[in-house]
């Protein structure tokens, strides 16, 4: 029986080895142990006064599908880490539910006459979670470490292409006081631009434009925001729990400027890898809101939970210039016209994407009260009678008629429906075969970097909201007189002194206007591109979510507008 | 047993040295930097030096090898690329927890289960038992865990509410990623113990023992287990091995922050220190499992000697 008797022990052993990983197995359930004791055990220097409000509370629970590598303000270039910094830090500016940006942490800006001066004023009375006041400094300090050597996230242009001495500042060149950045006193904040710049106020509302206290990181040195309990906050909700992997706890702000206005307690970004292990966890309740693979928004569109909504994404036809068939402008406008983008976006994508009419994404900024789509109309448009006029002119115009036409795009499933949608619908308008050329993201790059292509399927994702982040990528490209051999080859003085009069035009009308023709010009005039759609996502809200406010573009989503019925 | 054991754990370290000059160089030859390119595209020359610095990368390849091993010797993993000035030994336990946790569950599942339907289904030869211990055999080794995974997840978890269906909030949040690790486990046990049962169950000492008059209990445990079961400490081995070390699949399906989709990522990201990490980690893992089957096998089977020297 002995051998029976060291198997037992082996089998005892293997036992309390695993309740001692039991033990260690860092299970994330911030509830379990905050039902009994209030969290005070975890921040103990900022987790405020009135945490112990209601434990059974709901929780808003959103997810992203890549993990939150680093908080650091500098290192962060990934969506899903500047949705959480959106939710715990806040910049001069917050985009409100319709995309527009509000004052924040400043309460307002003087911009002078010739539109290079921002004086922001810092809100009176907004402090960090550890009681420290929010002052101007610490967004010189922050902004300067953005334009810095130090900052990692590659985003320093974000900064540098507009402020005076910043790229300066960057390669070494100059003095941080040389920078155009400065506070006078605590609560003025005094930015200096290099040109005039419509949308900066816009841009104020990134996270690479959110303060950060330098006594407090410095102090910290390498160690800030490593976790939860290294960074102190001064947006809506303050961290919690910081866990690569597996997410991001967060609990209201008490010390949060418009902490009134913050409904829901209790928030959680978490960490979802599988898509269908999302709607799973949505279905059973685990998620307050779901992203809908195009397979799954079919089954629920039509369920009351259902939402989508366009991001400010273009998907177009690039046509290459130099190409001896595309470089005739009747081709590529019976191109443009035979194919009708309302079905494209409809019938085959059905997932919330738009047709595209133009360059600019619908919705985007136009004068405020239109957007730039409203003001500039359909600039590219389905018209078969159109098509074959164009076809038989430009046909004419070669002296022959071209046997087929090469379309060359990207190897993923969506874009290949859409480039088999392209090809019946040039045959069926102008009966000409379009033979699609299938090759690797990077691949495809390449051709088209190299000029070898006749027109491709590309895209281009804004920036910031404003038309300028579309229209610059057609400007000459050094002296070749011609955009970028990816951007087509287009030479057009018109369309360059357009593009360079809106950059440094101060007035706004003017430059909208200077924009609206450059989109003219750049598709109904000279056909350079062709919209095909813009870029939907598709959701489910849990319904006793209100308000749970999205943006199509910079930061993804917003805790602070959202409340429980 | 224990100069024997001393022995062992030299070779170890030993190997662990090799092991992880081999790994340091085979890093530096994948192409790419840590930092993604895009990125670095879009940082100025000043910012590029200052990164590369930082982490010591600006020195030649020998060079940082030889910092890198003082470190590791001084017990010092380093920091981290791709999680921003995090320690790595942080990283790693962090994420070892739930791997492990999971994986011990699924071997003392898997093993138990398995070897106890072998059992029945080589005594009960050729009975309905046995065939469908075999039919669930064949379905454990063919059918892949995330499959499993992904049909526990949604009836267990979404429609029937009986577990969660992702996350590691709890100890309930381990069931269903155990379970979906420890089928195929089961089938090869399971597999491995009925095929070895039924050959000692036809050899002769069994006959003399029944003809001695043993009852059929004491025949089972005595002779027929004990003699059957060192082939498949053979087998378990690689399984603890394998299951330990944590699983790509079913951890990104139950949303599990484990190993498995650190060391993928590590080498994507080209997060040098981490790589290191996770691999010397395996590696000791994996030969220590070793040591520990040999060790076992004399505890089963007294005619293996592992003495060192002569009596081999």
């Amino acid at each position: 029986m002995n051998m029976y008797k060291k198997i037992l022990a082996l089998v005892l052993a293997v036992v309390m080895a695993i309740s001692l990983c039991a033990c260690s197995a860092g299970f994330t359930d911030s509830k379990s142990s905050a039902e009994t004791a209030a969290p005070a055990a975890s921040g103990a220097d900022n987790s405020g006064a009135e945490a112990p409000a209601s434990t059974t509370a709901k929780t808003l629970v959103a997810y992203e599908s890549a993990e939150i590598t680093t908080l650091q303000q500098w290192a962060v270039s990934e969506s899903q880490a500047f949705d959480a910094m959106n939710q715990a830090f806040e910049g001069l500016y917050r985009n409100d539910a319709n995309n527009e940006a509000q004052p924040a942490l400043a309460t307002d800006c003087q911009i002078s006459e010739d539109g290079l001066t921002y004086t922001f004023t810092i809100r009176s009375g907004a402090v960090w979670s550890n009681g420290t006041p929010v002052t101007a400094s610490d967004f010189v300090f922050s902004w300067l470490k953005q334009m810095s050597s130090d900052a990692t996230n590659g985003y320093s242009f974000i900064m540098t292409d507009y402020i005076v001495n910043g790229a300066e500042y960057n390669a070494g060149e100059c003095d941080a006081a040389d920078v155009g950045v400065a506070a006078p006193d605590d609560s003025t904040f005094v930015v200096t631009l290099k040109n005039p710049c419509s949308y900066f106020l816009r841009l104020t509302t990134l996270p690479m434009f959110f303060p950060l206290n330098q006594e407090y990181v410095e102090g910290l040195g390498d160690q800030y925001a490593t976790s939860a309990d290294t960074m102190i906050y001064c947006g809506p909700y303050v961290i919690t729990n910081y866990d690569a992997a597996a997410g991001v706890t967060f609990t209201k702000n008490p010390t949060y400027w418009d902490a009134a206005n913050v409904a829901i307690e209790n928030a959680e970004i978490k960490i979802i890898k599988e898509g269908a292990t999302a709607l799973n966890a949505f279905l059973a309740g685990d998620l307050s809101m779901v992203k809908l693979d195009a397979s799954n928004v079919e089954l629920y569109k039509d369920d009351p939970r259902f939402t989508s909504s366009a991001n400010f994404r273009t998907e177009y036809l690039q046509f290459n210039l130099d190409d001896p068939v595309m470089g005739n402008v009747n081709i590529r406008k019976a191109v443009s016209y035979s194919i009708d983008v309302d079905i494209l976006a409809n019938a085959i994508l059905k997932d919330g994407s738009v047709g595209a009419k133009g360059m600019i994404a619908a919705g985007m900024y136009g004068d405020g009260t239109s957007t730039f789509r409203e003001l500039n109309g359909e600039v590219n448009y389905y018209d078969a009678d159109a098509a074959k006029a164009a076809w038989a002119k430009g046909c004419e115009e070669l002296g022959y008629t071209p046997e087929k036409l090469t379309l060359l795009v990207r190897d993923d499933s969506v874009t290949a429906s859409v480039a088999t949608f392209v090809q019946d619908q040039i045959y069926s308008t102008l009966g000409v075969e379009c033979v699609i050329d299938t090759k690797t993201t990077k691949e495809r790059g390449t051709l088209m970097d190299e000029n070898n292509y006749q027109f491709a399927i590309t895209a281009w994702g804004a920036d910031y909201d404003d038309a300028m982040t579309y229209l610059d990528l057609y400007l000459v490209a050094g002296d070749t007189g011609k955009s970028t051999h990816y951007r087509g080859n287009y030479a057009s003085e018109e369309y360059n002194d357009l593009i360079n009069k809106a950059k440094v035009e101060t007035d706004a009308a003017v430059r909208l206007d200077e924009m609206l023709k450059a989109e003219k010009l750049l598709v109904e005039q000279d056909c350079v591109v062709s919209g095909l759609y813009h870029r939907g996502a598709a959701y489910l809200i849990d319904d006793s979510v209100n308000n749970f406010v999205m943006h199509p573009f910079g930061v993804n989503y917003e805790f602070k507008y959202a409340s429980f019925n | 047993m224990a100069k024997y054991i001393l022995k062992r754990l030299l070779y170890l370290v030993i190997t662990l040295w090799v092991i992880a000059t081999l790994t340091f160089f085979l890093m530096k030859c994948l192409p790419g930097t840590p930092f993604d390119a895009e990125r670095l595209a879009l940082m100025s020359a000043s910012q590029r030096a200052a990164l590369l610095a930082h982490y010591g990368l600006d020195k030649p390849v020998w060079q940082q090898y030889f910092i890198y091993l003082g470190s590791l010797l001084r017990g010092d993993f380093g920091t981290s690329f791709m999680y921003v000035n995090q320690n790595v030994a942080g990283v790693v336990t962090n994420r070892l927890g739930p791997s492990v946790l999971i994986g011990a569950q699924a071997v003392v599942v898997g093993v138990s289960i398995g070897l106890a339907l072998g059992i029945v289904a080589a005594w009960k030869h050729n009975s309905l038992i046995d065939y469908l211990t075999m039919f669930l055999a064949v379905l454990g080794v063919s059918v892949p865990n995330f499959v499993m995974a992904a049909l526990m997840q949604y009836y267990l978890g979404y429609k029937f509410s009986l577990l969660p269906v992702a996350f590691w909030t709890n100890w309930k949040c381990s069931v269903m990623p155990t379970l979906a690790l420890a089928l195929s486990a089961i089938a090869m046990v399971a597999r491995f113990m009925r095929t070895e049962m039924l050959e000692v169950l036809e050899q002769d000492y069994i006959t003399t023992a029944r003809a001695k008059g043993l009852n059929n209990m004491k025949v089972l445990t005595r002779h027929v287990i004990r003699n059957s079961i060192i082939p498949v400490i053979t087998v378990v081995g690689p399984i603890i091995v394998n299951l330990l070390t944590g699983s790509l699949v079913v951890e990104s399906i139950f949303a599990v922050p484990g190993v498995g989709s650190l060391f993928v990522d590590s080498i994507k990201a080209n997060d040098y220190p981490v790589i290191m990490a996770v691999t010397l980690f395996y590696s000791a893992f994996y030969m220590i499992v070793v040591i520990i089957m040999d060790v076992t096998y004399q505890l089963v089977d007294p005619r293996i000697r592992l003495a060192s020297g002569s009596g081999e």
